[in-house]
């Protein structure tokens, strides 16, 4: 592939998606399922090809810089809008086609509220994922988020005869709508400063002086709104609401990556415009980012813990996960880069791979609930079996091996201060997967006493047409297998590893990212060595799986213990759940409580 | 415009938005909550706009009057404003078909009484 043809791929990757969209949206309801799946799946697949193609070439050749409309930079100076797209944005451009491509195959018989509306606004989804994965504009990065989000309100909403659906979609629209427009004052202000809206053009300028309010205030204000779709404490309450009622296959998309996509957008805001001007106030920054990644993993994997719902739990189980990834990216380093990169795509596999597996168990059983579906699962053993090895690998047991307690563990080998932050992740990784193996242990074989707090409907309607599944179709077994394979090999390829590695060192590397973008000098990414594995890697792994695997039979067999933890944590824990209560005004007042929080701390504290 | 008029858009632009924020918190109706997030957005254009803002400047429309060349504000911010209320538009379509519905299966639109998912 040479130049000119990696060129003409950046903007296939969303013409692609968003042509399909546009073509299946007129037909409604006359084109036959079977023609609008074959269409999203192939659209799909080529999307995947593409940003396939267009990541090996970056990481082989150097950034692809596509100039939309031919305005190319005069002087160094950014006129028009770029694409620019590096091997970071080009592999999550095609991991979001992979899961798309999941979702459809899942869906592909027996899904009677899937058509091609339904199709239209997944590839409408795709192109606006893929449009923010690859381009090089800050206010284009607005744009496509807030189309990624108006498809997810209508996607959550796609059951629109059944309330709860429309609650959560409501509950997303409100609190990530106002997010969007946080972000956009952010961008304002930045805008005021620079004039300029280029990543590459900006970090240049910023660059320039010291930060001074103005810029931190834009930097509180880009990192609240991205919190709040990514989200973080305190502004998560949306996502256990809206992730719990989506169609399954939706949710495959929600917590698989549209989530940790907007955290990948605070990496590259930071690293492309702040990371020069900020230096002088990084460990500030790191102290915030990791104190909230913290807070949030443990509110996450503690409400996960108590929930009976089993989208529910593990709609909390992403909260706590995305704590783990803000702590990773706070390290400010090409390591927690490249751990972050790793982890977003196990747990992306992993989680998704659950939702489905929790989605048969809805489609067999009309139910979501822990209790009711006791013992249940026995009679439909691959579902879960697949269920139970989703819990074990989401803890990073070898060969998935692929955690936060290891991310964090590398790290605090380079800096002894974080060791503690290491042993607070790899708690919050048990109690997390230990709820989902709970969860899964007590569905499957019916042993202990199931988690009877959260909230939960218990019976419901199922998302398959007929009165009911006699058997699991094959294409709703096949997706999880689909999503699990990738993940042993992400678990075990070396190679892979030290691919993302050095992807990671050009990802953090400012001035690599500015010869390509304003002086047109392309370079492969650098080389660096591998990082070793150890066989330390490997016991940090099954400690935290077996740890897992403790939490979840103290869970089953609570009346057989000694009650030490719910005297002391049953006051907390009782408030913490009444936080959530399911209304979007306390939502927003949470929410502008840590706008405020985040934009003095950054203001004040880090001047 | 000098002193503190030059910064008073810019407390108009925050006033908006802690007020729209606060009038989300305190919504009792679906509607109403509508309207605050169109009043949220507001405080978008006002700061957009504000940032543009020069006294000696006139439109990027160049003429007779104003040879190309001369003092102009920057199209750009209006460019970004006019794309903000195309985004704003869309989910306010959407949050109002989602209002008719909720109306439908609930009865009421008051978020207070809907509690959804409570803990």
């Amino acid at each position: 592939m040479n130049a000119a043809t990696a060129s003409i791929l950046a903007p296939l990757c969303l013409a692609v998606p968003l042509m399909g969209a546009a073509l299946l949206a007129p037909f409604g309801k006359h084109l036959p399922r079977g023609l609008s799946s074959t269409v999203a799946a192939c659209v799909s697949v080529a999307v995947f090809g593409m940003a396939v193609a267009l990541a090996l070439y970056t990481y082989h050749t150097g950034m692809v810089v596509h100039w939309m409309g031919g305005w190319l930079p005069k002087h160094a100076l950014a006129i028009g809008i770029s694409f620019s797209i590096d091997p970071m944005g080009a592999g999550l451009a095609a991991f979001i086609a992979l899961l798309v491509f999941a979702a459809v195959l899942y869906t592909w018989i027996a899904f009677d509220f899937v058509g091609t509306l339904f199709h239209s606004l997944l590839l409408a989804f795709l192109g606006a994922m893929c449009g923010y994965a690859l381009t090089g504009d800050i206010f284009n990065m607005f744009v496509w988020f807030e189309l990624m989000t108006a498809a997810a309100i209508a996607l959550t909403a796609h059951k629109i005869e059944e309330a709860e659906s429309i609650e959560g979609a409501i509950n997303l629209a409100v609190t990530n709508t106002i997010a969007g427009f946080i972000v956009l004052l952010g961008i304002g202000l930045l805008y005021a400063r620079t004039d300029a809206l280029n990543l590459a053009q900006l970090g240049e300028i910023v660059a320039q002086r010291p930060a001074d309010a103005l810029v931190l205030a834009s930097f509180g204000l880009i990192v609240a709104g991205y919190f709040v779709k990514g989200a973080v404490a305190p502004f998560h309450f949306w996502l256990d609401d809206a992730h719990a009622v989506a169609p399954t296959p939706i949710c495959i998309l929600f917590s698989g990556i549209m989530v940790q996509v907007a955290l990948y957008g605070v990496a590259r805001i930071y690293w492309t415009v702040y990371s020069g001007a900020l230096s002088p106030q990084a460990h500030e920054i790191k102290a915030l980012f990791v104190g909230v990644g913290i807070a949030t993993a443990l509110i996450g994997a503690t409400m996960a813990y108590a929930q009976r719902h089993l989208k529910r739990l593990l709609a909390f189980s992403t909260v706590s996960h995305s704590g783990m990834f803000v702590a990773a990216i706070g390290l400010f380093g090409a390591a927690g880069a490249a751990g972050a990169a790793l982890f977003v795509l196990a747990h992306g596999l992993i989680k998704s791979s659950l939702f489905v597996c929790a989605g048969n168990y809805l489609n067999r059983f009309r139910s979501l609930d822990e209790e009711l579906l006791g013992g249940k699962g026995r009679s439909t053993p691959l579902n879960s079996a697949l269920f139970l090895l989703g819990g074990v690998a989401l803890a990073g047991m070898p060969p998935f091996a692929i955690s936060a307690a290891k991310v964090l563990y590398d790290a605090a080998m380079k800096d002894r201060a974080l060791f503690a932050v290491a042993i607070v992740m790899a708690f919050a990784s048990a109690i997390d997967a230990g709820a989902v193996l709970r969860a899964g242990i007590h569905v499957t074989f019916g042993i202990g006493k199931a988690q009877i707090t959260g909230f939960s409907p218990r019976e419901e309607e199922p998302e398959c047409d007929g009165p009911r599944l006699e058997r699991t179709p094959w294409t709703m077994l096949a997706a999880p297998v689909m999503l699990l394979a990738p993940a042993i090999w992400l678990g075990t390829s070396a190679a892979f590893r030290h691919g993302v590695e050095r992807a990671a060192h050009a990802f953090v590397d400012r001035q690599y990212y500015v010869a390509a973008v304003l002086h047109n000098v392309h370079r492969a990414v650098p080389a660096t060595p591998a990082a070793p594995r150890t066989t330390e890697d490997l016991a940090i792994n099954l400690s935290v799986t077996a740890a897992a695997l403790l939490a979840a039979f103290a869970g089953l067999f609570r009346d057989h213990i000694p009650q030490m933890v719910s005297p002391v944590l049953g006051p907390p824990l009782k408030q913490l759940r009444g936080l959530h209560s399911g209304i979007f005004t306390d939502y927003v007042a949470y929410m502008m409580f840590g706008i405020a929080a985040y934009t003095v701390y950054l203001v004040v504290a880090a001047r | 415009m000098s002193g503190w008029t030059l910064y008073f858009p810019y407390a108009v632009a925050f006033w908006l938005f802690v007020i729209g924020c606060f009038g989300i918190t305190q919504s009792r109706n679906l509607i109403h909550t509508v309207l605050c997030l169109t009043v949220v957005q507001s405080s978008t254009y006002m700061l957009l706009l504000s940032v543009d803002f020069h006294a000696k400047a006139g439109a990027p429309i160049f003429g007779s009057t104003n040879p190309p060349g001369s003092a102009s504000v920057d199209p750009i911010l209006h460019a970004l404003t006019l794309t903000d209320i195309v985004v704003g538009a869309t989910v306010t379509a959407l949050m109002l078909a989602l209002t008719i519905q909720i109306h439908r299966r609930r009865g009421t639109i008051d978020p207070q009484r809907l509690r959804p998912m409570s803990e």
